[in-house]
């Protein structure tokens, strides 16, 4: 996996490149997480992601839970088919903030 | 294209679960009918792997490895097969999660169950600790 960051508009999108499994949910979180920690309105493109597996479904749940706490918004953005499937799966359409 | 019967070992470590996935992949790619299934395949089976290491050897690496085979049958069942000698699994205790409590954790195992037809666990087998089947007709 691989990711960058783009920060516009007090929104910060990240870029999540690759396969996203047990290896690099740690790696994903530390990118993803101390943004909201920080309050920022945080933006999760996933066009580039090939396959996800339910690590990385956990790091939505977690992103998503803690926009919740920190009253800021995590959005799904460009969802690539495979990994929307894998969500759809776990029905978690519903509940994560998809655009 | 029927009858695959493929294996390969690969050491326990969660920086080889994509190459288990390429592995199933490559198998999968050798039959039309799994072909079509291959997303969802590959997944129920690196779930799988990934139980083994997060479960079986906490989550460290090992010099064990895990052994992954795959059969398809001339009558169109397939049977993948997941070995390993870490700690012994309790199936009563592997469960998947309620998709109503919206928290992370216990998604694979749902997974597999989404999957496949069938999942089968067992402990006894000679030079194995855990033997885990999961079977899907087609």
């Amino acid at each position: 996996m691989t990711y960058k960051v783009l920060e516009e508009n007090n929104i910060s999108t990240v870029f999540l490149n690759g396969e996203i499994d047990m290896d690099v949910t740690d790696k994903a979180k530390e990118v993803i997480l101390p943004l909201i920690e920080a309050g920022k309105e945080v933006h999760i493109n996933l066009k580039d992601v090939e396959y996800m597996d339910s690590s990385g479904i956990s790091v939505l749940i977690e992103s998503h839970q803690m926009g919740q706490e920190k009253n800021t918004r995590v959005v799904l953005k460009e969802i690539s088919k495979s990994v929307l499937k894998v969500i759809m799966m776990a029905k978690l359409e519903q509940i994560l903030t998809i655009e | 294209m029927k009858g695959i019967s493929e294996y390969k070992n690969f050491e326990v470590n969660s920086a080889n679960l994509k190459h288990i996935r390429t592995f199933a992949r490559e198998v999968f790619n050798k039959s039309d009918e799994l072909k079509n299934y291959q997303e969802e395949l590959v997944l129920a089976l690196a779930e799988a792997a990934q139980n083994i290491v997060k479960h079986a050897y906490n989550g460290k690496p090992s010099s064990d490895t895990i052994k992954v085979e795959i059969n398809y049958s001339e009558d169109g069942l397939l049977l993948i097969e997941l070995f390993d000698k870490g700690q012994a699994a309790i199936p009563e205790n592997i469960k998947p999660r309620n998709l109503d409590d919206i928290k992370a954790g216990g998604l694979g195992t749902f997974f597999i169950g989404q999957i496949m037809d069938q999942v089968i666990f067992k402990t006894s087998k000679i030079d194995w600790v855990n033997h885990l089947i999961l079977k899907k007709q087609f």
